[in-house]
């Protein structure tokens, strides 16, 4: 059996998403003035938006309060976020992978209830157990949704303690430049303290999302220069109809669907550990395959797209310079 | 077959690489992080430059100008983009047109405009072809006179009157002196129906619009001009009425402005930006003691190995234009040029990160996909190997 099929509930959500990003997104975050601004900060508004859509909570389990979203799913939603807002799909897309640890701790209802309760994982940690506490001091380095999150998740053996941001001994700066999406710091853990009960069970990988930002950014700029290339008119008709532009949006198409392909491939096969064992999946890390094949893909893809906007390809007031810088930070970051 | 460079050769390119070694390197990533694109521009810095001899490069001796051949040029190009490749094209515009002017000018006008430039370090020079509805269609003319661009040029008496816009110029918005190409007959095809005009800054009905927001070459300026009845004596038209095509393009049929030197320029230039990008990922790999691994020798390897060829089809086709050879290698080499200097910036910043100076580099060098490297480009030198 090989079944390419999406369910109706993740064709629904798809809908829902790209729906959202039409309407609310893309006109914020494809606004002149702000691709021609240095700092572009985080939409707070929309990413609360999305939360209330259920976006923020979206792989936690459906009887924990969550929408239960599967890799596969998780991926679809993170692509349609990224066409509209790279930015905005990497913080929700990190949080919502580790919402399901909150499943059975105590920080459940707030992170059902507060629309700004982000989470992030801070990696190289120490932790020691002291009396009914955990202790933690150590530095986490481009610690992705630093600046955002509420909540920290570290790694101690084979599970995780949940450090609120409020604990006393925790202190975030934000990463230096811009080169990341959504947000990125530094957390510094000072004999930092919480209780015993703040435990939970083992981090699982992170789905392949992060590929899946670069398809929603290839994805965006195909778009952009395939409406363009109908309507702008040299050498006597659009320049749709001339080979060397047909040829390179063929190419960018054929880019995007074997990335997608690859993407989403890796998330089924985190979706179904069984199927290295009964020989349908190959024993090798597809989520690697779509992490290095993805974003170098995407790059061409949206170098291509911008190239058919001539010279408005590189101006700062069009969307096809930031499509090619996004694509190079999921290459390089 | 000689490689080596005379002493005249020599000490310019030692000149060059002084002037953007002490003075054009630390400022370069600080310009082009200033958000306003109107502000990157730094007269202290061309100023220096110009009183080097920089802006005046391109002038035939016997006009007062430096009088270096085209292997001089490229040498300077490339020492100068090595520190900063958008500052070393400021200088370099100015290059292009003075080239024009002493190739296609009568005395008299070279008396009016080339004596001017000479005297004045803050003579800026420009050449205005694209138009927002015609970019591609200048480049690639075609036989429907609808087609290409539309600034449109009448005789009124001893003027002439222009009306329309021309985009995305580069020093539009600074320059003092422009070559400005205009439809003075609408009814044919584009080939036998423009004209090349000079037209000073102070022009009554010229003025500057916008300033384009590039994503790279952020020091070189680049504008919007206007047209509205804008009065240009007829002692301004450089060659013939109907016959810019045949001036500007030195016989080539090319409305672009792309002379001699155009295609080398742009070529010369990114062979900068990879001796720099060269330079920058060997130093580092060795500073950080990752130059051992094999994957990051690989690709010092190829960066290297797409430099030297550069470095070798820009010498030969600067060497050919000194013996006025011409061949469609200078558009060959230009179009190659984009397909190097992206190259060698991307493995630069697979190997050192999206530093602040690797992701200019990139910014700079996909500024050749729309110049060099595009499909019209590549077009255009397939055709001409093909007559």
């Amino acid at each position: 059996m090989f079944d390419l099929r999406l369910s109706p509930e993740q064709l629904e959500i798809r809908d829902t998403v790209r729906d959202f990003v039409a309407r609310e997104i893309r006109p914020q975050a494809l606004a002149p003035a702000r691709l021609e601004a240095f700092e572009r900060p985080l939409l707070a508004g929309l990413l609360e938006a999305a939360s209330k859509l259920g976006l923020r909570t979206l792989a936690l389990p459906e009887d924990a309060g969550g929408a239960g979203a599967d890799a596969l799913t998780c991926c679809i939603v993170t692509e349609e976020l990224a066409a509209g807002d790279p930015d905005i799909a990497a913080v929700l897309a990190h949080t919502a992978a580790l919402g399901p640890l909150l499943e059975r701790g105590p920080f459940l209802a707030r992170f059902l209830e507060d629309d700004r309760f982000h989470l992030a994982l801070a990696a190289g940690v120490g932790t020691a157990q002291d009396g009914g506490e955990w202790r933690l001091d150590g530095v986490a380095t481009a610690v992705p949704n630093a600046t955002v999150a509420r909540l920290f998740v570290v790694r101690n053996g084979s599970g995780a303690l949940l450090v609120p941001r409020e604990s006393p001994g925790i202190s975030v700066r934000e990463q230096a430049g811009d080169w990341y999406h959504g947000s990125c710091g530094e957390v510094t853990f000072s004999n930092c303290r919480v209780p015993a009960a703040n435990s939970t069970g083992a981090v699982g990988s992170i789905a392949p999302v992060l590929p899946a930002i670069s398809l929603g950014i290839g994805r965006a700029a195909y778009e952009a220069a395939l409406e363009y290339a109908k309507v702008r008119v040299q050498g006597g008709k659009p320049i749709i109809e001339h080979q060397a532009i047909a040829a390179k949006l063929g190419g960018i198409a054929m880019r995007l669907e074997v990335a997608r392909s690859a993407v989403w491939r890796a998330a089924w096969a985190s979706d179904h550990p069984e199927a290295v064992a009964d020989r349908s999946l190959p024993d090798l890390s597809l989520q690697a395959v779509a992490e290095a094949f993805a974003p170098e893909a995407m790059l061409r893809a949206a170098k291509d797209a911008a190239e058919c906007f001539g010279a408005m390809g590189v101006m700062r007031d069009m969307p096809l310079h930031k499509f090619v810088r996004d694509a190079r930070i999921c290459l390089h970051s | 077959m000689d490689f080596e460079l005379s002493d005249e050769q020599r000490a310019w390119q030692a000149k060059a690489r002084k002037f953007a070694k002490e003075e054009i390197r630390p400022v370069s990533l600080e310009r082009d992080a200033i958000e306003d694109p109107a502000k990157t521009w730094d007269w202290d810095l061309f100023i220096k430059g110009s009183k080097l001899g920089f802006r005046t490069l391109a002038v035939p001796k016997e006009w007062g100008g430096e009088g270096t051949d085209f292997v001089t040029q490229a040498l300077v190009m490339a020492e100068l983009a090595r520190a900063d490749s958008a500052i070393s094209k400021s200088f370099s515009q100015c290059w292009k047109w003075s080239h024009l002017i002493a190739q296609s000018c009568t005395d008299e006008q070279k008396e009016r405009f080339l004596k001017p430039f000479l005297a004045d370090d803050t003579f800026v020079l420009g050449k205005g072809i694209s138009e927002y509805d015609a970019g591609s269609d200048n480049r690639l003319p075609l036989d429907d006179p609808r087609a290409g661009l539309k600034l449109r040029a009448e005789r009124r008496g001893d003027e002439w009157i222009l009306n329309g816009v021309k985009a995305y110029i580069a020093n539009g918005n600074i320059g003092k002196l422009f070559f400005i190409d205009a439809r003075t007959d609408p009814t044919v095809p584009l080939r036998q129906g423009i004209t090349l005009f000079l037209v000073p800054r102070d022009t009554p009905g010229f003025r500057s619009g916008k300033v384009f927001n590039k994503s790279g070459w952020r020091f070189y300026q680049n504008g919007e001009m206007i047209f509205e009845n804008a009065r240009v004596p007829h002692a301004n038209v450089v060659g013939e009425v109907n016959g810019a095509t045949r001036k500007s393009g030195g016989g080539g049929g090319d409305t672009t402005g792309g002379d001699l030197f155009g295609d080398l320029e742009l070529a010369a230039n990114a062979l900068g930006i990879c001796d720099d990008a060269c330079g920058s990922a060997l130093k580092q790999m060795r500073e950080t003691r990752r130059f051992e691994q094999q994957l990051v020798q690989l690709k010092l390897n190829r960066m290297h190995a797409l430099t030297e060829a550069l470095r070798s089809f820009v010498m030969r086709v600067a060497c050919e234009h000194d013996r006025r050879i011409h061949s469609p290698n200078a558009g060959l080499a230009m179009n190659f040029s984009t397909d190097a200097v992206q190259e060698v910036t991307e493995l630069y910043m697979d190997l050192c990160g999206g530093t602040p100076h690797a992701d200019k580099l990139a910014r700079d060098s996909f500024i050749w996909s729309h110049l060099a490297g595009d499909t019209v480009q590549r077009l255009k030198v397939a055709r001409r190997l093909a007559r």
